[in-house]
C-alpha cells in the first residue's frame, strides 16, 4: 500500500506540473498506475467489485483534479471502472449459470426456500445475460419477465446457499482481480498500438497525387502519412506551422526525412492555400461525446476554411481520446492559457504589462490559449483504431467503452443529513 | 529614387499608403530635377524615364495595387499636358498635380473615412484588427480622442509580426488592448463586436486583397456573426477581378518562415541535410483574397458602400480625376 501511495503521489506531481507530453503517454501511465492500485487493493469477501471500484475512484478523482484539461486521464479511469463492472458481471453470470444447474439438480430439498432464491438467481442471471449480450429474436419473443432490476452484486442471491457458495466466492474474488488486471493489460496494449491500427487505414483514404494539409504536429498524423507513403502513394503535404509552438516545423522536418514532398506554410496562408488541397488530416487532443473535437489552437479556423471550400476534414484519434462528457463552454473550461512570453518579448512591453501605471490595471492583456473547439458539424470523418466513423456515431462508441454510472466521478459530500 | 527603392527592399517602408506617397514624392523630385534633352518631346521622354524608375522599383519589390494606380494617374497626366506649355510650366503643373493627388486621394480621403468609421464605434465595443493598417490605426486613435470607451484586440501573425508595432503605438496613447496571434482567433472572437480591416486593394468583384491572414479573420468573424468593416481609400480600387489568392500574389522571403525572432527554443529548421532540403519547400505568401460575402461594408471616401458597389465606383467615379 505505501508503495502505490508513493507512485500515485509521484504521478500526481507530474500531472500538476504538466511534465507529461501527449495524451497517449498520459493514458498509458494512468492505466499502469491504476493496474498497480488494483493489484494492491485488499478484497473483502463480499462486494469485491464495489471495493475495487471504490479504490479506483478514490485515486481517479485525485488524478483528474491534478490536470482537468488532460481528458485522457479521466477517460482511462472510466475505462478501468467499466472493465471492473464488466468482468464482475461476466463472472456473476458464469457463477449463476453454474448455480442454476446445481439448484435444479437438488430440487427435492427445501423447495420453498430454494425456489425463491433460485428463481431470483435465475432472474438475475437472465437479466445480466441480457445486458451483456445483445438480445436474440428468440428471447425477445419469449418475453422475459420484469426481473430486469440491475444486478448490483452477486451476494444478494448467494447468502441462502451455504458452503458451496463461500468456496465459489473466494475463488471468484481472486478470479475477479485476475480478470480485471488482464483486461487492463489489454487496455494498455490497445493504447500503445493505436497508431498502427489507425495508420493501416491510410491507404483507403489517400490516393495518388493528392495534396494533404495539416497544422502543427501529431504523431498519429505522421504515422498515417508515412504508412501511405510505404504503400507507394505519392502525394504532397502542406504543413501549417502552428504558432506559437511552431510544431509544424518539427513535423515538416520529420516528413522530409522520410522522403515526402512537404511545403511549410504560415498559418495565415491556410485560407489562401486550401483551395488547392484535397484533404485536411489532423490529430486531436480529445473527442467529446457529441462528436466535437478539442484540438490544438488554430484548427477551428482550418475547419471553417475547409468547410467553405468543401474539403474533407478528417480527424485521427485513438480510442483513449474519446471522452464521455459533453462539452459545455469548451473554449474556457477545457482550455489552458500558456505563457505570454511565447507571443511578446517581456522586455519590450514590460511598461504596458505593469499594474503600477495610472489606473492601476495593465493596459495590455496577452491571450495565448492552447486548445480550440471544433464543433461536430465541421468534421467529415473520425478515424479511430476501430475504423472510420461519422461524428454523429461517436456517442455510440461511448456506450461500448464506458458505464453510465462512472460519468460523475466526484463523490458527493453528505449534504447536511 | 534609389533611397526609396532601397527602403522598399529593406522592408522599412511598408503599407500601401506609405509606399505610394513615398514613391510619388520621389517622382516629384525626379520631375523637378528633370530637363528635356534636345530633339525630344517632354511627354514621351518623361514617360519613358518614369517607366525606367518604375522598373527599378519593381526590382526592389513588386508594386502594390495603389502604386500601380498612382503611376497610371501620373502617366495619364503627362500624356494630357498641352503642347503649348513650356518645360518649367509643365514641370510645375505636374508637381502640383501630384500634390493634389496625394492631398485629395490619400490625406483628405483618410479624414473622411475617419469620420464615417467613427460613427460605427459605440461605447463598450470590442474592436478587432489584424496586422497593421495605417487607416485602422487612425480610426482607433480618432475614436479614442472623441472619448469613446472601447477595447482593441490586435491579432498578429508570423513572420511579419506587424501587430506589435501597432500595439506599441496604441498602448502609448492609452488604449486598452489585448494581443494575440492568428490561431487564437476563434477564442477571442466570442467577445468581439466589430472587426476593422485595412486593404491593399479591392477588386471589381468585391474581393478584398490584403495582408495574408485577413481572409481567415473575416471568415471566422462571419462564422461568429461579427460585422466586418474594411477601410480603404477609393484610389486603391482596381478593375481587375480575382477569385482566389493563388493566381496573383507576391512571394516573400522563404527563410523568414524558418526563423522565429526572439525564441531560441523553436529553431527546428536549422541544420537541414541536403536530402531534407530537396524535399522541403518554404512558401511565404504576402497577400490573400477575401471573398466579398465575408465583408459587411467598405468604408471609403465616397461613403460606406457594400462590396457589390465597388465596380460602380471604379467605372463611374474614377474618370473624374483623370479629366481634371
Amino acid at each position: 500500500m505505501p508503495d502505490t501511495q508513493a507512485l500515485v503521489n509521484d504521478f500526481l506531481n507530474k500531472l500538476k506540473k504538466r511534465k507529461i507530453e501527449g495524451s497517449q503517454a498520459t493514458a498509458k501511465q494512468t492505466a499502469e498506475l491504476l493496474r498497480s492500485v488494483i493489484s494492491q487493493t485488499r478484497m473483502p469477501y463480499t462486494n469485491q467489485a464495489a471495493a475495487l471500484i471504490h479504490s479506483v475512484k478514490a485515486v481517479g478523482e485525485r488524478l483528474i483534479a491534478a490536470n482537468p484539461v488532460e481528458l485522457a486521464v479521466g477517460n482511462v479511469v472510466r475505462r478501468v471502472l467499466h472493465i471492473v463492472r464488466e468482468e464482475d458481471l461476466s463472472l456473476t453470470t458464469a457463477a449463476m449459470a453454474g448455480l442454476n444447474l446445481s439448484a435444479e439438480s437438488d430440487d427435492e430439498d427445501d423447495t420453498d426456500r430454494d425456489n425463491h432464491p433460485a428463481l431470483s438467481a435465475a432472474a438475475i442471471a437472465a437479466a445480466s445475460r441480457s445486458t451483456l449480450r445483445p438480445p436474440s429474436l428468440q428471447t425477445l419473443l419469449e418475453d422475459v419477465p420484469d426481473s430486469a432490476a440491475v444486478p448490483h452484486t452477486s451476494s444478494s442471491g448467494g447468502d441462502s446457499e451455504g458452503k458451496s457458495k463461500s468456496a465459489d466466492k473466494s475463488s471468484r474474488s481472486r478470479k475477479l482481480k485476475h480478470d480485471v488486471i488482464e483486461a487492463v493489460n489489454e487496455l494498455i496494449q490497445d493504447i500503445s498500438t493505436c497508431h498502427e491500427l489507425i495508420a493501416e487505414q491510410a491507404v483507403e483514404h489517400i490516393h495518388q497525387n493528392e495534396v494533404i494539409l495539416t497544422l502543427g504536429s501529431s504523431r498519429t498524423v505522421l504515422e498515417f502519412l508515412c504508412a501511405a507513403k510505404e504503400k507507394k502513394r505519392s502525394f504532397r503535404v502542406f504543413v501549417a506551422e502552428g504558432a506559437p509552438r511552431y510544431q509544424g516545423h518539427l513535423l515538416a522536418k520529420e516528413l522530409v526525412t522520410r522522403g515526402l514532398q512537404t511545403t511549410l506554410i504560415t498559418d495565415s496562408a491556410v485560407f489562401a492555400m486550401i483551395s488547392r488541397v484535397n484533404m485536411v488530416i489532423v490529430g486531436a487532443h480529445a473527442v467529446m461525446a457529441n462528436g466535437g473535437v478539442i484540438a490544438p489552437v488554430g484548427l477551428n479556423m482550418v475547419a471553417l476554411a475547409a468547410q467553405k471550400h468543401a474539403v474533407p476534414f478528417v480527424v485521427l484519434a485513438g480510442s483513449h481520446k474519446l471522452c464521455p462528457l459533453y462539452p459545455h463552454h469548451p473554449e474556457v473550461l477545457l482550455n489552458e492559457l500558456r505563457s505570454p512570453s511565447e507571443l511578446l518579448d517581456f522586455g519590450e512591453f514590460s511598461d504596458c504589462l505593469d499594474f503600477g501605471s495610472g489606473i492601476g490595471a495593465p493596459l495590455l492583456h496577452v491571450v495565448n490559449p492552447t486548445f480550440d473547439y471544433v464543433p461536430p458539424k465541421l468534421v467529415s470523418l473520425f478515424i479511430t483504431d476501430t475504423g472510420g466513423h461519422n461524428p454523429s456515431y461517436m456517442y455510440r462508441l461511448i456506450a461500448d467503452y464506458y458505464s453510465a454510472d462512472d460519468l460523475v466521478l466526484e463523490r458527493r459530500t453528505t449534504s447536511g443529513n | 529614387m534609389n533611397r526609396v527603392g532601397l527602403q522598399y527592399l529593406a522592408g522599412d517602408l511598408s503599407g500601401g499608403n506609405a509606399r505610394c506617397i513615398a514613391m510619388l514624392q520621389a517622382f516629384q523630385e525626379a520631375i523637378r530635377d528633370y530637363s528635356t534633352p534636345p530633339e525630344k518631346t517632354l511627354t514621351r521622354d518623361l514617360t519613358s524615364k518614369i517607366g525606367g524608375f518604375v522598373s527599378f522599383l519593381i526590382e526592389c519589390r513588386p508594386l502594390s495595387m495603389s502604386m500601380g494606380n498612382a503611376i497610371r494617374f501620373l502617366k495619364s497626366r503627362i500624356a494630357r499636358l498641352p503642347l503649348t506649355l513650356s518645360e518649367s510650366e509643365a514641370k510645375t503643373t505636374l508637381c502640383s498635380d501630384i500634390d493634389r493627388f496625394i492631398n485629395e486621394k490619400i490625406v483628405l480621403a483618410d479624414k473622411v473615412i475617419l469620420r464615417h468609421a467613427a460613427t460605427k464605434i459605440r461605447d463598450g465595443d470590442v474592436l478587432l484588427t489584424y496586422g497593421s493598417s495605417c487607416v485602422v490605426e487612425m480610426i482607433l486613435l480618432y475614436a479614442h480622442e472623441l472619448g469613446k470607451q472601447f477595447r482593441v484586440v490586435v491579432v498578429d501573425s508570423h513572420p511579419m509580426l506587424e501587430g506589435q508595432k501597432l500595439l506599441r503605438r496604441l498602448v502609448v496613447k492609452g488604449l486598452s488592448c489585448t494581443y494575440t496571434q492568428l490561431n487564437a482567433i476563434s477564442y477571442v472572437m466570442h467577445k468581439v463586436t466589430r472587426v476593422f480591416l485595412g486593404a491593399s486593394s479591392i477588386f471589381s468583384n468585391g474581393t478584398v486583397y490584403s495582408t495574408v491572414g485577413t481572409a481567415s479573420v473575416a471568415m471566422v468573424a462571419h462564422a461568429f456573426r461579427v460585422p466586418v468593416l474594411v477601410c480603404c481609400e477609393a484610389y486603391k480600387f482596381h478593375e481587375r477581378v480575382q477569385l482566389d489568392s493563388i493566381c496573383f500574389n507576391e512571394l516573400g522571403d522563404p527563410d523568414a518562415i524558418s526563423k522565429v525572432p526572439g525564441r531560441v527554443d523553436v529553431n527546428y529548421l536549422d541544420n537541414l541535410t541536403d536530402k531534407q532540403k530537396e524535399n522541403l519547400e518554404l512558401l511565404n505568401l504576402k497577400y490573400d483574397a477575401t471573398p466579398s460575402d465575408y465583408i459587411s461594408v467598405i468604408v471609403t471616401d465616397y461613403g460606406m458602400i457594400p462590396p457589390t458597389s465597388v465596380p460602380v465606383i471604379v467605372r463611374g467615379y474614377r474618370k473624374e480625376y483623370l479629366l481634371i
